[in-house]
């Protein structure tokens, strides 16, 4: 290992390897781990009281569970594309990102992956729509689009943490191989699966991680289109659309995107990492966040002219969607998501920090308020005028929101002190070539 | 020990300690094969003993039998009827099976009246009432009132123990205390005695009453009730000359004209009328009948007459009068007549005696004086009317409540006995009855409950309630149903009958009592008349017979009271969910949705929305309405079709002293009630500039343009449903029965008898009030109701809708862990174990008929005794979806039943709790697959539609389109 490579990869292992990581570090952990522990205070009331502690009701049977479910899918899902694409198109870019992507990707699934589970009646029954040989002989309805999540969502935390972790394992041998502590040293070691840096492993290692890469394409649409058909499947008129599936892929793929550059932008502040993620990754990935707001107004224009070509009902609930008692969902969702990242056509604010962290968290909250349309406005109008209902969440629903984000901060935060959040590799990898060349 | 050794069980413990370590014994006979153990044997079991070489079988047989004689015994209270050897009991009980309900025909008062009912008992606990279709008030149905005294009668807060002053007391403290006073009394020819009671029909009860009175001839018997019918009797009194009460024929009525009142839910032959009617339009050979409702606030007649004319109270005598006057029934032709006179007045004279003009408990005497004459004119006695002698007799020389309060102000009262009601709380406000009643020195009242009144009197006992004590019951039409007990006493109580019976010194034995009075009346032949009576649950032939009567020639109509033009009018009625506020602690009624507001767990006062655009309101703004310098806060409810100017006040709620479920719910319109003016009153509204939240369960009741209620010209048909049906899922096979429903829009008049029905079969929860606001209700069928036209006079409709069992169910491809299926039947089957709770079913149903246990509805407050619960369906846990089943427990028990006589099942063997519960079988449950059974008949009619039917869901409930006269043929 040269001594060169040896320097330029430092800080980012330092950063892992550090005895000691700054205040600020702590306060955000605090901050996070206190949301956890609303998190569990919400899951515990949840498991011990019925879905009864959120606004639930008939018709609204699903509020914040499916609402936050669709949205940390989206953000899992549009973290791994962007990821998985760098990586098989071998772009520069994926040096700089690709690991956090990753990381953004597995910690979006997680928390994804709470709500199908706790939203459940009887949350301990949820083995059930696993297709076991069970003693009463009875499986699962594979007609059932939930049937479909099932395998959706297992099959997405399978390839997004195999992505991620695939894409680690060079960087934790370094890690090993760097570490003082016998502790530490060992974890690494296990960790790292006996990575020698042999030529033989890194040939494998570009297979698999590609292969997993691919995996991750077809998985996208899938994934967003399952979630897509829990709605566009029933038989309510709003979201009994064919449309709903490329909705929930290219909306969930700027809110993946947006996601992963806000923690680009407060990763380089905060880490101090402008070197390994420069000014023009920075600007590509601003370029892509804005491309993807532009598809995302493309898909609101066409829903909006689908419904209007829709017949009566579908009509009717479309535009009492976008103009009902819920239609502030509906322009908040728009204007977060599609008419605030037009600031990106300036040069200027896809380079600036303060910009990106905004921009990227207006289409996070966007598309946040688009599901939130979705799920209850769509339902407002229905066949019969005799069950039109309101939702209103309650704290515990609104609680356990939160603390979903708080976990996922937490887990970013463990992950930005333990391991490289920048490719170690892949960044010689780079270096080498450019003093090759 | 030696084998003589006098046996005891210390010593023999004593051994088997003393034993070298601990002795196992392999069977309990290797353990019984000591001498020692043989003789305890002998001498504690001696039957076991000689059965000692007991084989399985006989162990199993002899299990059973104890296991089964031990329920029987448990259903014995002891300390009533016989002490007969159990054993005996068990095999002399014809027709009893244990596991299998048992019938009791029974009667149950509402105001007075009876109306029979048949009560399913299970093992001795009454779980399901039904009507009796031997009673002439019933032919089977049921209003809500009568289904829920089911819960009533389990109600934890009804009374169990005397009062004095509020202690607890001992039964033999009671006697203590009442042995004294009643032989002073005796002495004093009951001087000071008052005694205050609601007016009734029974026979027991006024031959006690006439015992009582011999015993103390000085007493004073006082008669109230809060829905009183005084002003009818004033008008009977005026015009006949004597006390009458009257029984209409509906299915003779060709145009019937109602002016206030609810001619189908608060008259006493309600559920019989809405029979009739409906018997009366299903006649084919005859044009349809006409119905007109003159009225202020919405009713149930109203919703479903053809025409509504809504006027304010002080309005309907100039409007009487001047229909009065255009049929020449003895009043002098107004100046200027409502612009629908003529026009009716023409088709009452078109049906002569085929008219029928009824005025509802609320009117002045004057109108119903009016209503009589018209109904005398046109000949109608006789045809669609008869008279009868009163069935609730006035007792000789009783007086009002007013006249007990003046008694007691002028301190003549000291001794006050008030069987049964709660007048403490339902008498008019100005009286200030409560107080009155704490200033009498030996108050004592006989109730149900420790409520308001219990509070006020010095002394309370508690009452039996009907389903558990002897008695009887005249219906509307004078016939007699005897009440018997439908379960042992569930708690230590009295009847009024034997409250009366220990005062006029006879036995406290209910039974014993009834069968008194009608072993008097039948003499010979007493014990076969007794025993069918009850078997029937009717006395044959004892309605009353009609009697000849005279309309006074020179009767002239009061001259017509200038009209006033100030204030609101304020008319107070009887509640639909809680009546007078006697059922306010019973939760299926508190949670049931009245059936035009759909208001739950509270009342409102009901506006028209000209009165809410003027004083600027909405629904759920609270009013401050004086009446008579009494002031109370309530919140208005706008109601399409209410009278403007006018306010409407159910009564009932309010209350403080009901229990744990009714307390503080509503607002006391007691309160504000005027004694003199008890029905119709002016007051004032001012804004109170508060909210106050109302519960509702419907919040949307245009129709929107949709096609949800089909209307159709008589003999018209409705666009029929194409057959083709594309689907890429095969048709369902069904080789015997296929289960389905019509329910005939043209027949329902949205009286909620079938969702409480469905609630008491189908142990469905309540849920409380906090929750039925979050839109959580548990109902498994729902009716909808709905408004078109005009907000000022809208036509209103109802529409039952329980699960559809589709036959391309849409909740069916949704469910994950396949917890809702298709039955060989054509059921949608919910499988509650299986159920995980995603609630995707309910999403995909178009119709919104299942219900979600958000929480653990089953282990709340408002959860009744486990006692009530039907054994035959299962409670539903936390986190399971639920919804109608169409009764599938009906139809597993009917099924059988066939099988073991070996027969096919019959159509109409299998009754859903819905439809045998409706008075007007609008609801008609059958085998679709059976073209002659009367749901197919009904399916093939040409008012025939499936609601949704274009989603091609196929729907097994199928509608049938409600029949109007239009407009212009009128």
């Amino acid at each position: 290992m040269s001594s060169v490579a040896q320097s330029s990869t430092s800080p980012v292992a330092d950063v892992a390897l550090s005895r000691r990581f700054g205040s600020m570090w702590w306060i955000a952990l605090l901050a996070s781990g206190a949301l956890v522990l609303l998190l569990g205070y919400t899951l515990i009331s949840v498991a011990l009281l019925g879905v009864g502690v959120w606004g639930v009701n008939i018709p609204f049977v699903w509020g914040f569970d499916l609402i936050n479910y669709a949205w940390w899918i989206g953000i899992a899902n549009g973290a791994s594309l962007f990821a998985a694409i760098l990586v098989l198109r071998r772009h520069d870019l994926r040096t700089s990102v690709n690991r956090f992507a990753e990381g953004v990707a597995f910690f979006a699934v997680i928390c994804a992956g709470i709500f199908p589970i706790v939203h459940l009646g009887r949350p301990w029954l949820f083995y059930w729509t696993f297709p076991y040989p069970a003693t009463f002989q009875v499986w699962p309805q594979f007609r059932s689009t939930l049937t479909w999540d099932f395998w959706a969502i297992s099959t997405h935390v399978v390839v997004t943490s195999l992505l991620w972790y695939v894409g680690l394992i060079p960087d934790l041998a370094t890690l090993r191989d760097r570490a003082r502590r016998r502790t530490v040293k060992r974890i690494y070691g296990i960790l790292a699966l006996g990575w020698r840096g042999s030529v033989i492993h890194w040939a494998y290692h570009q297979r698999a991680y590609r292969l997993v890469a691919i995996l991750v394409l077809p998985l996208i649409l899938v994934m967003q289109s399952t979630v897509a058909f829990e709605f566009a499947v029933t038989l309510v008129p709003d979201w009994h659309e064919t449309r709903q599936p490329l909705h929930f892929v290219a909306t969930g793929l700027a809110q993946g995107l947006s996601i992963v550059l806000l923690v680009a932008m407060l990763l380089r502040w905060g880490l101090r990492l402008g070197r390994y993620i420069d000014e023009e990754d920075i600007d590509l990935l601003g370029r892509l966040v804005l491309a993807s707001a532009l598809v995302s107004g493309y898909l609101y224009l066409d829903e909006f002219i689908s419904a209007l070509l829709a017949d009566g009902l579908t009509r009717e609930a479309t535009i009492s969607r976008m103009t009902g008692s819920e239609a502030g969902l509906y322009w908040t969702a728009i204007v977060y998501s599609v008419v605030i990242p037009q600031l990106f056509w300036m040069k200027a604010a896809r380079q600036s920090t303060v910009a990106g962290v905004f921009v990227g968290f207006s289409i996070g909250v966007g598309i946040w308020f688009d599901r939130f349309s979705i799920i209850v406005g769509g339902l407002q109008t229905d066949y019969l005028p005799s069950i039109e209902r309101t939702y209103s969440p309650t704290l515990v629903e609104t609680g356990l929101f939160l603390g979903t984000i708080g976990l996922f901060t937490a887990l970013l935060l463990l992950f930005v002190r333990f391991l490289p959040v920048v490719s170690m590799f892949e960044t010689r990898h780079d270096e080498h070539q450019e003093k090759s060349s | 020990m030696s084998e003589d050794a006098p046996f005891d069980l210390d010593a023999l413990a004593a051994r088997l300690a003393a034993e070298d370590g601990p002795r196992l014994w392999r069977s309990l006979e290797e353990l019984a094969d000591r001498p020692e153990l043989r003789r305890l044997m002998e001498a504690e079991f001696p039957d076991v003993f000689e059965a000692s070489s007991v084989d399985r079988r006989t162990l199993l047989r002899l299990m059973s039998a104890s296991l089964a004689l031990g329920g029987l015994a448990a259903c014995n209270g002891g300390d009533a009827g016989s002490h007969a050897p159990l054993l005996s009991q068990s095999r002399n009980m014809p027709g009893y099976t244990p596991g299998v309900p048992v019938t009791i025909a029974t009667s149950l008062p509402l105001n007075g009246f009876g109306r029979g009912v048949l009560v399913k008992s299970q093992e001795g606990r009454p779980i399901k009432i039904e009507g009796n279709p031997l009673h002439p008030a019933s032919l089977g149905a049921t209003d809500v009132f009568a289904q829920a005294e089911i819960l009533s009668l389990y109600d934890p807060d009804r009374s169990d123990t005397p009062l004095q002053d509020g202690s607890p007391r001992r039964w033999e403290e009671l006697t203590r205390f009442i042995r004294p006073v009643r032989n002073e009394l005796v002495v004093g020819e009951g001087r000071g005695l008052h005694i205050l009671m609601a007016p009734t029909s029974s026979p027991t009860l006024h031959r006690l009453i006439s015992y009582t009175r011999e015993l103390f001839p000085h007493a004073q018997w006082h008669v109230f009730t809060p829905i009183d019918d005084d002003a009818r009797r004033a008008a009977v009194l005026d015009g006949f000359g004597r006390d009458l009460d009257f029984v209409y024929d509906l299915t003779q009525a060709d145009t019937i004209v109602t002016l206030g009142g609810d001619l189908f839910a608060e008259e006493p032959g309600h559920l019989r009328y809405a029979a009739d009617y409906q018997k009366r339009r299903r006649m084919r050979d005859r044009e349809l009948p006409r119905l007109f409702a003159i009225e202020t606030r919405p009713s149930l007649v109203g919703a479903r007459a053809d025409e509504r004319i809504v006027l304010r109270p002080r309005d309907v005598d100039a409007f009487v009068r001047g229909l009065a006057a255009s049929l020449e029934a003895g009043v002098a032709p107004a100046p200027d007549v409502h612009p629908s006179v003529p026009r009716l007045a023409e088709l009452l004279r078109r049906a002569g005696p085929r008219c029928l003009v009824v005025a509802g408990r609320e009117m002045p005497s004057e109108v119903h004086a009016l209503a009589l004459a018209i109904n005398t004119r046109l000949g109608a006695f006789g045809t669609t009317i008869r008279a009868i002698e009163p069935v609730r007799p006035i007792i000789d020389g009783a007086q009002t409540l007013h006249d007990l309060a003046k008694a007691i102000e002028a301190d003549q009262v000291s001794h006050l006995l008030v069987l049964g009601g709660n007048p403490a709380y339902t008498a008019p406000a100005d009286l200030d009855l409560p107080s009155l009643i704490r200033r009498v020195p030996h108050s004592l009242h006989l109730g149900q409950h420790r409520d308001e009144t219990a509070s006020v009197c010095r002394w309370h006992v508690p009452e039996t309630h009907p389903l558990e004590s002897w008695g009887d019951l005249r219906a509307f039409d004078g016939t007699v149903g005897l009440r018997q007990p439908a379960t042992m006493p569930l708690k230590p109580a009295l009847s009024a009958e034997e409250f009366l019976g220990l005062m006029a010194g006879q036995t406290v034995d209910g039974q014993g009592l009834v069968q008194a009075t009608w072993r008097e009346v039948w003499g010979e032949g007493f014990e076969a008349r007794w025993a069918r009576s009850l078997e029937d649950g009717v006395v044959d032939g004892s309605a009353l017979p009609s009697i000849d009567i005279a309309w006074r020639s020179d009767w002239r109509p009061e001259p017509a009271a200038p009209v006033s033009s100030g204030g609101i009018d304020v008319v107070f009625a009887p509640d639909p969910s809680v009546w007078d506020g006697s059922y306010a602690n019973n939760g299926w009624l508190q949670e049931l949705p009245k059936p035009l507001t759909k208001q739950v767990w509270g009342n409102a006062a009901l506006i028209a929305p000209e009165t809410a655009d003027i004083f600027g309101i909405s629904s759920g703004d609270a009013i401050d309405l004086t009446v008579e310098g009494r002031v109370i806060r309530a919140p208005v409810w706008v109601m399409p079709g209410h009278a403007p100017a006018a306010v409407t006040l159910t009564l009932g709620y309010g209350r403080q002293q009901a229990g744990r479920i009714g307390n503080q719910i509503g607002f006391d319109a007691y309160a504000v009630r005027p004694s003199r003016r008890p029905w119709i009153a002016t007051g004032e509204i001012k804004v109170a500039g508060q909210r106050i939240p109302l519960i509702s369960t419907q919040h949307h009741h245009a129709l929107q343009g949709r096609d949800i209620i089909r209307v159709v010209a008589p003999g018209q048909d409705t666009p029929q449903d194409s057959d083709d049906r594309p689907s890429l899922y095969p048709e369902w096979p069904y080789e015997e029965h296929a289960w389905g429903m019509a329910i005939d829009l043209d027949a329902c008049i949205g009286c909620n008898a079938c969702v409480i029905a469905c609630q008491a079969e189908n142990n469905i929860a309540v849920v409380g009030p906090e929750e039925v606001a979050k839109g959580r209700e548990m109902h498994w069928l729902r009716v909808d109701r709905y408004h078109s036209g005009e907000p000022a006079d809208p036509s209103t409709y109802f529409q039952p809708v329980p699960c559809m069992h589709c036959e391309k169910a849409p909740c069916e491809v949704v469910c994950p862990v396949n917890a809702t299926v298709h039955s060989s039947e054509g059921l949608n089957d919910m499988v509650y174990n299986r159920c995980i709770g995603t609630r995707t079913c309910s999403n995909n149903c178009p119709y919104k008929v299942r219900r979600f246990n958000f929480l653990d509805y089953q282990g709340t407050d408002y959860t009744p005794s486990a006692d009530a619960m039907n054994p035959q369906v299962t409670v539903r846990d936390r986190g399971v979806m639920e919804k109608c089943t169409y009764c599938v427990q009906r139809i597993g028990a009917a099924r059988a039943g066939a099988r073991v006589e070996d027969r096919r099942l019959r159509d109409g063997e299998v009754m859903t709790a819905c439809q045998q519960a409706c008075p007007t079988q609008a609801i008609v449950f059958g085998d679709v697959n059976d073209p002659d059974s009367a749901v197919s008949r009904l399916k093939k009619d040409r008012r025939s539609y499936a609601l949704l039917g274009d989603l091609n869901t196929q729907p097994r409930t199928t509608y049938l389109a409600r029949i109007e006269i239009p407009a212009e043929e009128g």
